[in-house]
């Protein structure tokens, strides 16, 4: 399956910004017009698969669209959404940001229904989710480690990589 | 937040008019609901905690297993929030995906955040939300028109300048970038009246100041990076230790990961 958004990038259409790492765009659909597209360089399928340092560059980035967008669109609020999997929304199979600009009663769909769920239930999702959340541990300092090797030397990204992609290494193993 | 009389609301409004932006800061904060969990003074189902960051279950969830993901610092939109925070909120909020993927075979989930009123935010404090998602669960899905291409043009042309400036793009690569997206531009001139979501800009000034702001928080923030070396070594150790212990899980507990990617191939 042809990616889109590589697509984008090789016809260099509509690419605001390249770097080695994050790309920035406006793409061809949108939600509402001056919808920026912030996607990485490298082909990810899934947002679990974009390195740490990738993925904190991207937010950044984002950060940095989203005020252009404030002052250059005069837009008077933004969304930063993921979509992560065809059931999040997501359309093309490529790890992306996307940047909305928001104005005061634009009836955009992306407010959803607040629900007010039983104890029982709150307390099993949460007991679910903590039970594995708490074997996170030190992901800020993981980050710290890849930027500091990851800019300065280029001859240790590979091995850096090797151990980081993990989810890629075990999406290369599918037929 | 408790009730208040109309006489309390119009002693309130009067104090804060009388507040300095640093005052109104700390008093922001002090009322904030947020701020007071994350000083454990009001309690919440804490599913992640670090230096920076709490993420607690909402109890108003889109659906069961949304979390919310904050920077333990008050800060009330993105622009605010100093770079490396948001990196890392960012990162976290990925882990956080990754548990909520495994543990409620969710088939995807959505990061979102919203600054501003317009953009649906309704609390003060900067929230990364991470929601768990299923087919139909009818939760921010939405469809995206086919844009025409002058819109596309004149969007790039008129963030383009500010951004490359945030972004420390050097002005000749803007100038060059600017002519090629300016010849088509003229040749359909007349298309630019239909610009109108992009033109109004009475609000705009806050959104500016709060920007400046940020920058400014930036500036301080970037000149860091070569204090960091100094932890390289042990930090490398505890990676090694923990990515073959991941793999091992992933394995044993079949997370579904590969099937949310291969859905696209």
């Amino acid at each position: 399956m042809k990616c889109d958004y590589c697509d984008l990038l090789e016809r260099n259409d509509g690419i605001l910004y390249q770097d080695s790492e994050v790309v920035i765009a406006v793409k061809e659909t949108a939600l509402t017009p001056g919808q920026i597209t912030i996607f990485t360089k490298e082909h990810f399928t899934i947002l679990e698969m974009i390195p740490d340092e990738i993925l904190a560059k991207c937010a950044t980035v984002a950060n940095k669209v989203g005020i252009a967008v404030f002052e250059s669109l005069g837009a008077q609020g933004t969304n930063v959404i993921i979509q992560n999997g065809i059931p999040a929304g997501q359309k093309i199979p490529h790890g992306a940001l996307e940047i909305i600009p928001r104005r005061e009663k634009d009836n955009l769909p992306l407010q959803w229904k607040p629900q007010q769920l039983m104890d029982e239930e709150m307390d099993t999702a949460y007991l679910t989710i903590k039970q594995e959340a708490d074997k996170l541990v030190d992901i800020g300092k993981r980050q710290e480690k890849k930027q500091v090797v990851i800019k300065p030397e280029k001859g240790k990204i590979e091995a850096e990589e090797g151990k980081e992609n993990y989810l890629l290494k075990s999406l290369k193993r599918m037929p | 937040m408790p009730e208040m009389s109309a006489e309390q609301q119009q002693a309130l409004q009067e104090k804060l008019k009388s507040m300095s932006p640093e005052e109104l800061r700390e008093f922001q904060k002090q009322q904030c609901i947020f701020c007071q969990i994350v000083a454990g003074q009001v309690p919440a189902k804490k599913v992640y905690e670090d230096e920076q960051s709490l993420a607690i279950m909402d109890i108003n969830p889109a659906v069961p297993g949304h979390i919310l993901l904050l920077p333990k610092e008050h800060y009330a939109i993105m622009p605010q929030v100093p770079e490396k925070e948001i990196g890392h909120l960012f990162l976290v909020s990925k882990y956080l995906s990754q548990v909520l993927l495994k543990v409620l075979k969710a088939g995807g989930t959505n990061v979102f955040v919203a600054n501003g009123l317009a953009a649906g935010q309704k609390a003060q404090h900067f929230i990364v939300h991470v929601i768990p998602r299923k087919e139909g669960d009818g939760v921010l899905n939405w469809e995206e028109k086919l844009l025409d291409n002058n819109i596309r043009l004149k969007v790039q042309q008129v963030v383009e300048g500010r951004l490359n400036e945030l972004l420390g793009v050097k002005k000749e690569v803007v100038r060059a970038e600017m002519k090629k997206a300016a010849v088509p531009e003229k040749e359909k001139g007349k298309e630019q009246g239909k610009e109108e979501p992009l033109s109004g800009k009475e609000e705009k000034a806050e959104e500016e100041k709060e920007g400046g702001e940020r920058e400014k928080e930036e500036d301080e923030a970037e000149p860091e990076e070569p204090g960091k070396e100094e932890q390289p070594q042990e930090a490398a150790e505890k990676g090694k230790s923990k990515k073959p212990e991941k793999k091992r899980e992933e394995k044993e507990e079949g997370i579904s990961l590969d099937d949310i990617a291969k859905l696209f191939t």
